[in-house]
């Protein structure tokens, strides 16, 4: 068999490409609300964090969310994925997809906390003391005056956590969840051929990568100029 | 207007105010001098709370701040002006927005009369131009006039000064120095802790020399700079005159 018709072979016939292209979907899907997940969770953790590290409230939310910060950070994201399907929702009957969004976006939200605390701390005190002055609270100062500056500062690092997301979704077939991943495997268990499928869901995930970044890249430079205009 | 009783501020071990009383009318311009670490800014900055008092009680307009809940010191600190050191203008807002954006948001004013009163403002410090700039475009000077700008959109009853020319190119002293010279003469009742003897010896209507936690002495300007009394306040003087 030459290159071609392997090809032929991997992709053309039983139309297995399909297995790719839904798959892209699932993980697409999963990825962009883990992410929107990720984000909600992760700024009410961060601003319950540094508002405790500002002003000594919300002793205990704050404990809370260090609880969950060191579980969530301190244990693999598959294994958070497996409790959450085979545990959590063992009696449910759940969609996989759903239990793939709660699973990547409850670990994501760790992360993003993290980054957008590092974001709320890196802001002069003075910007919190100018808002006081003028009689505005600690959450207009908040919303108004901090989380914007911090926003911009972090947007580099957050688009960055979800490209790690995006990539880390590949582990969802461990609960049959039939993502990019799985779907190269089912490819190769029909062909027993593996170079081909494998490096094409990594070409696939390669070319997101790189578009995601370039993105982020282009939104920098023109928060950049903003900056200085 | 402004009344403070046995003052004290601890940080830590450090006891840096030890027992501050005094009265401030309104329209009084009271400039408060002293060496570094003399606790000038601190006091300062608890007359607005900025600073929670280890002990003692702060009056403005009758009512008690120290024994407030925060959401009425909010309220407090929209009629208290504060201008730093460092400015501390909100970088990603333009000029126009860091004033409007407490009355606004404060919902004291629609944003349309914000924009007029900023307008209003801007000629009087005369920044008008700048009103679409953000602040890194600007210089220490017309930063600060900003900050003055800013802190005058609330209607403040009294502005408390941080050190504001201390963190200023010396050409750009003067410009900032006028202005609060102008406010001065239009009535408003200004705090202001500085360096600046000539701002004090001709602005002032009181001075206050403070040294190790304690206003040592305090007289109307005249009388304090030619006739000090205290031997510490003498010794102040003659090394910063």
């Amino acid at each position: 068999m030459n290159f071609f018709d392997k090809l032929h072979e991997t992709f053309i016939v039983d139309d297995r490409w399909q297995y790719l292209t839904n798959g892209l979907k699932i993980t697409l899907l999963v990825t962009f609300f883990a992410s929107l997940l990720g984000i909600v969770l992760g700024f009410l953790i961060a601003i319950v964090r540094s508002t405790h590290d500002k002003t000594g409230k919300l002793p205990i939310l704050n404990a809370a969310a260090k609880l969950y910060l060191t579980v969530i950070r301190g244990t693999p994201v598959l294994v958070q994925l497996m409790i959450i399907y085979f545990v959590i929702f063992a009696s449910f009957n759940v969609s996989k997809v759903f239990v793939a969004v709660m699973a990547f976006g409850l670990n994501s939200a760790a992360y993003v906390a993290e980054i957008v605390r590092s974001g709320i701390m890196s802001i002069d005190n003075g910007q919190f003391e100018a808002g006081a002055s003028l009689g505005l609270n600690y959450p207009k100062t908040m919303l108004y005056i901090i989380l914007p500056q911090a926003l911009r500062n972090i947007l580099p690092a957050l688009a960055n956590e979800f490209i790690v997301l995006l990539k880390e979704t590949s582990v969802a077939g461990n609960i049959a969840l039939n993502d990019l991943t799985k779907g190269g495997d089912i490819i190769r268990s029909a062909t027993y051929e593996a170079f081909l499928p494998l490096i094409a869901v990594a070409l696939i995930y390669l070319v997101l990568v790189v578009a995601l970044s370039k993105l982020v890249n282009l939104l920098e430079r023109r928060l950049a100029k903003s900056d200085q205009g | 207007m402004i009344r403070v009783e046995n003052l004290e501020k601890s940080f830590g071990n450090l006891h840096i105010l030890k027992g501050i009383s005094t009265h401030i009318e309104k329209g009084e311009k009271v400039v408060v001098i002293g060496p570094s670490g003399s606790g000038k800014s601190t006091f300062l900055r608890c007359l607005n709370l900025l600073e929670k008092p280890t002990a003692g009680k702060i009056f403005f307009e009758g009512k008690e701040l120290t024994a407030m809940k925060e959401k009425e010191l909010y309220a407090i600190r929209e009629k208290m002006g504060m201008v730093f050191q460092h400015f501390h203008l909100f970088p990603h807002l333009t000029i126009r927005d860091n004033i409007t954006l407490a009355p606004v948001k404060l919902g004291l004013m629609s944003q349309e009369e914000a924009d007029k009163k900023a307008a209003e403002l801007l000629q009087k410090v005369g920044l008008s131009d700048k009103a679409e700039q953000y602040p890194n475009q600007l210089s220490g000077g017309q930063k600060q006039r900003i900050a003055i700008a800013r802190s005058l959109a609330m209607n403040p009853d009294v502005i408390l000064f941080d050190e504001p020319t201390s963190a200023l190119d010396p050409e750009m002293v003067g410009e900032v120095l006028a202005l609060m010279r102008e406010l001065a003469d239009e009535g408003m009742t200004m705090v202001v802790v500085t360096h600046e003897m000539g701002f004090a010896r001709e602005v002032a209507s009181r001075v206050m020399f403070m040294d190790g936690g304690y206003i040592v002495e305090e007289n109307e300007p005249q009388e304090f700079f030619t006739n000090p009394q205290n031997p510490r306040l003498r010794e102040f003087l003659s090394r910063v005159l």
